[in-house]
C-alpha cells in the first residue's frame, strides 16, 4: 500500500474516533476538535471575520508552515472530506478513457473557483459575516458524520444488540446485555446529507472534483504550496507513457508529463506508484522546472468575487431576521431561539461559530440542535437550546469546551451554571393546574433550580406553579417534562439571557440579584405570595405558621 | 404436590429448622424467642444500619434463596451527591447487594428509570460506583422502552394497566429501598411512591390520574418482598429534586410491609418543619386502606437496634 493511505486512512479513522469522544464526559488526555482548528479556513477565517486572535484556533498555522515545505498534504493526508471523497471515488471509479484530458492544461476549467470562492469569502468577512461554515472541508464533514453518519449508526448498533441480547447472559457479557445507545435525532440532517451526496456525486465529472476545483481550504493552502520544498520531481529515465497524468487524482502534472502543478499536487504518490521506469520521485529539490501560471486569475475576475461576497453579506445583513445586535431598527428575534450557555453575544457568535456540529453531536442530552433560518440568513446550522426536546444537564459544559473557536466560551462548570440561557414562562391557558386544577406540578418536581414554587392562589383548589425569574436559569427541564401534549405549558425564553463577550458570569449574575444555587438552605419551596418572601430569609415558610395551609401532598386528617 | 415429595420436603424444612435451633448464636433473640418484628429501626452510619436492620429479621438469607434473581429498586433519579438526600445513600446500596450476594443470588440488579439523564445520575448518585466490585451485581439506569413490558393491573381503581421492567417481571425477589425525601406532589416519596421508578411511562400519573390512586394500584403488583428505607438523612422539604432543607437521622428502617416502612418514616422525620402522622399522606392512607399493608403504627411491633 502507498504510504500516502498509511497515513491517511489512519487518521480518517482517527477523526471518527475524536469525533466520538465527543461526547460526555470529555476525556481530559485530548482536544477533541482538533481536526477542525487545523483547517486554516475555519483558523483563520475565523480569525479574519471576528477580528480577534484565538489561541486556541492557532494551529492552523503549523499547517500554513508545513504547506510551505511539504505542500498541500493536508489535503492528501489529514483532511477527512479528501479521505471520504477518496473512498467513495474508489467505490464509484469514473469510467470511460481519459485520452490525456486530465492534464493540468486541459482539466482546468473549474480551477480557480476555490480562489475565487475563497476571494468571495474574504469579501462577506470584510463586512463581519462568516460564510467559511458553508465551505470548510472540516466543517461539511464534522456535520455529516455527526448529523448523518453518527445516529444512523447508533440505530444500527442497537438492531444488532436487540438481536444479541438473549444471547449475552450465556457467555459471559451479561453487562453487553442492558446496552441500548440513546439514538440521537437531529435537525436539518437531510439538507446535511444532500450536500455532501452532491459534493461526492461530483466526482462523477472528476475524481477529487471538490478538492480541485471548490476548496476554498485547498485556496488557501494553494497559496502556500505554490514551491514547496520537497516536491515532485522527474528523472530522465521517463518515457512519457501518460500513466501519471491519468493517475493525478488532482491533475497536477503537465502534458509534459514533467513539469508539475505543486499548489495542486497533494502529494498522494499516486504517479509515483504508477511509473513503470521508477522515473518519479518526491524529495528536496530546489531547481524543478514549474508551471506558469497555476493560479490563473485576472483582477476583473477576483474584484468581481470579492464584490459578489460583499454584497451577498450585505443581504444577508438586511433580511428582516438578521441579528445584528445593538442597531436600530431591532432586529426580529425568535422567541424560541435560545442559544447555548456562554454562547458570545450574537454578532460575534455568529462570526465565529464554524457550524460545524461539534457542540450540538456532544450535547448531553441532545437538547442543542442546528437551526435552519431562525436566526436570520447568516444563522444557517448555529445551535440552539430545544428545550422542548430536553433540558440543559447543569452538570455538562461539554459544548464551550469543544467549540473550535471558542463561539461557546469554555466556561468551568462553576461559572457555566451562572450562564443564565432565557427564563422559562408558564402559559397559564395551557398549563393543567392552573386551567383544570389537576394535581400535576411536574416542573416543580422537575426544575433543578428551585425556580419553580408551588403556591396557592385565590380560585384555585390545588397549588398552581408560579416561576421566579431570579432563580431560573433557563435550562428547560421543566418544558421538556411538561405533560401537556404538543407546545409545552411552560416555555423557556430568551428574556434575561446572559451573553459575556469577558469577564465572569458569576460576577455578572451577582450584580443582577440571580441566585442559582440553593444548595443547603432553602427558603421558599412552597410559598404563599411573593409579599410575604420577600424580606424573608429563614427556613420557616408562611404556611407552617399559619397553620392553615399544608405544604403540598399533605392532608388535614 | 404428591405425598413423596411432601415428606421429603417436611423433612427438609425440619432438617433446617433443627441446624437453626442448634446454632441459637447465629439468629437474633427475636426470631426464635419473641414475636417478629413488623418494623424494625436501625441506628448508626448508613451501611452497617441497613446490614443491621436486616439482620434484625433473621437475615436476607430469608428475603434471597440461593440462586435467586434480585431487583433492587433504590432512588437513582437525580444526578446529585448523596448528601442532596434526592437519591439513596450509595452505602445502603452497596450493603444491599453485598447481603443479596452473600445470600447466594444468581444476579442482583439495582435499577430505576431516572428522570434526569441516566448515566449522569448513576455517576453522581455514587452508587454504581458504589456497587462495581460486589458479584453478581448490576447498576442500570434503563430508559429505553425496549426493557419494558405491559402488564395488566387486575386490581387497579384508576391504573389498570402500565408498562414494567422486564426484568422486574422476571426477578425472584423485588427489594425496594428509597430515600426519604418530601415530594411536591405526593407529599413524601418512599416505598410506595419509589415503584414508579420501575415503569415506563409515569406522564400520566400526572396528567390523567389521580396520582395518589394510581400509586397505589402500581404497588398491587410491584409488591416487594422487603423495605428498606434509607433515612441517614431526609430531605425534608424541596423534594423529590431537591436542593432543600437535609435533616440527618442516622436510621435505615426496614419492614416487609412496604406501607408499615412508609409510615415508619414519615412519623419519625420532620416534613416542612412540622410532624405528621402517616394518615395525612394520601397514598399512604389508600394503601393501608385497599389492604396493602398496615400504616397503623400503634398496632405494630417496632424494634430498634444500633448498628
Amino acid at each position: 500500500m502507498r504510504f500516502q493511505r498509511l497515513l491517511q486512512i489512519p487518521l480518517f479513522f482517527f477523526f471518527l474516533f475524536l469525533l466520538w469522544l465527543a461526547a460526555y464526559p470529555l476525556p481530559s488526555w485530548f482536544e477533541v476538535d482538533l481536526f477542525l482548528r487545523l483547517d486554516p479556513l475555519i483558523s483563520l477565517g475565523t480569525m479574519a471575520v471576528a477580528r480577534a486572535f484565538i489561541p486556541k484556533a492557532a494551529w492552523a498555522f503549523a499547517i500554513l508552515g508545513l504547506a510551505l515545505f511539504l505542500g498541500r498534504i493536508f489535503c492528501g493526508y489529514l483532511c477527512p472530506m479528501g479521505a471520504t471523497i477518496d473512498f467513495w471515488d474508489w467505490l464509484n471509479p469514473k469510467r470511460g478513457k481519459d485520452k490525456g484530458e486530465n492534464a493540468f492544461e486541459r482539466a482546468g476549467r473549474f480551477r480557480n473557483l476555490k480562489t475565487l470562492l475563497l476571494i468571495g469569502l474574504a469579501g462577506a468577512g470584510v463586512a463581519g459575516i462568516s460564510w467559511i461554515f458553508f465551505f470548510s472541508p472540516l466543517s461539511l464533514m464534522t456535520r455529516f458524520y455527526s448529523f448523518v453518519l453518527y445516529p444512523m449508526g447508533l440505530m444500527l448498533a442497537n438492531l444488532f444488540l436487540d438481536l444479541l441480547r438473549p444471547l449475552f447472559p450465556h457467555i459471559g457479557l451479561e453487562s453487553l446485555s442492558y446496552v441500548r445507545y440513546t439514538v440521537p435525532l437531529f435537525n436539518t440532517n437531510l439538507f446535511v446529507a444532500f450536500l455532501v451526496l452532491s459534493i461526492l456525486l461530483l466526482g462523477r465529472i472528476q475524481p477529487r472534483f471538490w478538492c480541485r476545483n471548490l476548496c476554498p481550504a485547498g485556496a488557501v493552502l494553494a497559496l502556500f504550496s505554490l514551491r514547496p520544498l520537497f516536491r515532485r520531481a522527474v528523472s530522465e529515465k521517463c518515457t512519457s507513457c501518460g500513466r501519471c497524468v491519468r493517475a493525478c487524482p488532482m491533475a497536477a502534472i503537465s502534458e509534459d508529463f514533467v513539469k508539475t502543478a505543486h499548489s495542486e499536487c497533494i502529494t498522494c504518490l499516486k504517479c509515483q506508484e504508477v511509473c513503470p521506469e521508477h522515473a518519479i520521485t518526491f524529495k528536496m529539490a530546489v531547481k524543478v522546472p514549474r508551471l506558469s501560471p497555476e493560479i490563473d486569475l485576472n483582477r476583473r475576475k477576483a474584484l468581481s468575487a470579492g464584490a459578489t461576497g460583499l454584497a451577498a453579506a450585505a443581504l444577508t445583513m438586511t433580511n428582516l431576521h438578521h441579528l445584528h445586535g445593538g442597531e436600530t431598527p431591532r432586529p426580529l428575534r425568535s422567541s424560541r431561539l435560545i442559544r447555548p450557555p456562554g454562547a458570545l453575544p450574537e454578532t460575534e457568535f455568529q462570526a465565529r461559530c464554524v457550524r460545524c456540529g461539534e457542540c450540538v453531536k456532544g450535547c448531553l442530552t441532545n437538547t442543542l440542535q442546528p437551526v435552519w433560518f431562525e436566526a436570520g440568513l447568516s444563522g444557517l446550522w448555529t445551535p440552539k437550546i430545544t428545550a422542548r426536546l430536553a433540558g440543559c444537564e447543569q452538570g455538562c459544559n461539554l459544548c464551550g469546551q469543544v467549540c473550535p473557536t471558542a463561539a461557546i466560551r469554555p466556561l468551568s462548570l462553576e461559572e457555566k451554571s451562572f450562564a443564565k440561557v432565557g427564563t422559562a414562562r408558564i402559559d397559564k391557558s395551557r398549563c393543567i393546574a392552573w386551567e383544570q386544577d389537576k394535581k400535576c406540578l411536574i416542573c416543580d418536581e422537575i426544575c433543578p433550580y428551585n425556580a419553580i414554587v408551588s403556591q396557592f392562589v385565590p380560585g384555585h383548589p390545588i397549588p398552581v406553579p408560579v416561576i421566579d425569574e431570579s432563580r431560573c436559569n433557563g435550562c428547560g427541564y421543566c418544558e421538556c417534562k411538561c405533560p401537556v401534549e404538543g407546545e409545552s405549558a411552560v416555555v423557556v425564553e430568551p428574556s434575561g439571557e446572559l451573553r459575556l463577550a469577558l469577564g465572569s458570569y458569576r460576577e455578572k449574575a451577582r450584580e443582577l440579584g440571580l441566585v442559582f444555587h440553593a444548595k443547603g438552605r432553602v427558603q421558599d419551596h412552597t410559598i404563599l405570595n411573593r409579599d410575604e418572601r420577600e424580606g424573608k430569609e429563614g427556613p420557616e415558610f408562611p404556611a407552617v405558621k399559619e397553620g392553615k395551609k399544608l405544604p403540598p401532598g399533605f392532608t388535614t386528617n | 404436590m404428591n405425598r413423596r415429595e411432601f415428606l421429603k420436603r417436611s423433612a427438609q424444612y425440619a432438617a433446617v429448622g433443627a441446624a437453626g435451633l442448634s446454632l441459637p448464636g447465629m439468629i437474633e433473640r427475636v426470631y426464635s424467642a419473641e414475636k417478629e418484628p413488623n418494623i424494625v429501626v436501625a441506628n448508626g452510619n448508613p451501611g452497617p444500619a441497613a446490614r443491621a436492620a436486616v439482620g434484625a429479621f433473621g437475615g436476607m438469607g430469608r428475603f434471597v434463596k440461593p440462586g435467586d434473581k434480585v431487583v433492587i429498586k433504590p432512588n437513582m433519579s437525580f444526578p446529585n451527591p448523596p448528601d442532596w438526600g434526592t437519591t439513596t445513600h450509595p452505602d445502603v446500596v452497596r450493603e444491599l447487594t453485598l447481603m443479596c450476594a452473600e445470600a447466594g443470588a444468581s444476579s442482583v440488579l439495582v435499577l430505576d428509570n431516572p428522570l434526569r439523564n441516566s448515566e449522569l445520575c448513576l455517576v453522581r448518585s455514587g452508587v454504581r460506583k458504589a456497587c462495581e466490585d460486589v458479584p453478581q451485581t448490576h447498576v442500570q439506569g434503563l430508559t429505553s422502552k425496549a426493557f419494558y413490558e405491559e402488564i395488566k393491573i387486575p386490581e387497579g381503581k384508576a391504573l389498570f394497566s402500565t408498562m414494567v421492567m422486564k426484568k422486574v417481571l422476571e426477578a425472584d425477589v423485588l427489594i425496594a429501598a428509597p430515600v426519604a425525601k418530601s415530594h411536591s406532589a405526593t407529599g413524601v416519596s418512599l416505598a410506595l411512591k419509589g415503584m414508579m421508578g420501575l415503569i415506563y411511562d409515569r406522564k400520566d400519573f400526572h396528567l390523567n390520574l389521580d396520582i395518589d390512586v394510581a400509586v397505589v394500584d402500581l404497588c398491587t403488583v410491584l409488591k416487594p418482598k422487603l423495605t428498606v428505607i434509607d433515612a441517614s438523612r431526609i430531605l425534608s422539604e424541596g423534594g423529590p429534586g431537591g436542593p432543600g432543607k437535609v435533616i440527618p437521622m442516622d436510621k435505615i428502617i426496614v419492614s416487609r410491609d412496604m406501607v408499615a416502612a412508609d409510615s415508619m418514616a414519615v412519623e419519625l422525620g420532620t416534613w416542612y418543619g412540622r410532624k405528621f402522622k402517616s394518615r395525612q399522606v394520601k397514598h399512604i392512607q389508600i394503601a393501608d386502606q385497599r389492604g396493602l399493608g398496615n400504616m397503623d403504627l400503634s398496632s405494630q411491633t417496632i424494634k430498634e437496634v444500633g448498628a
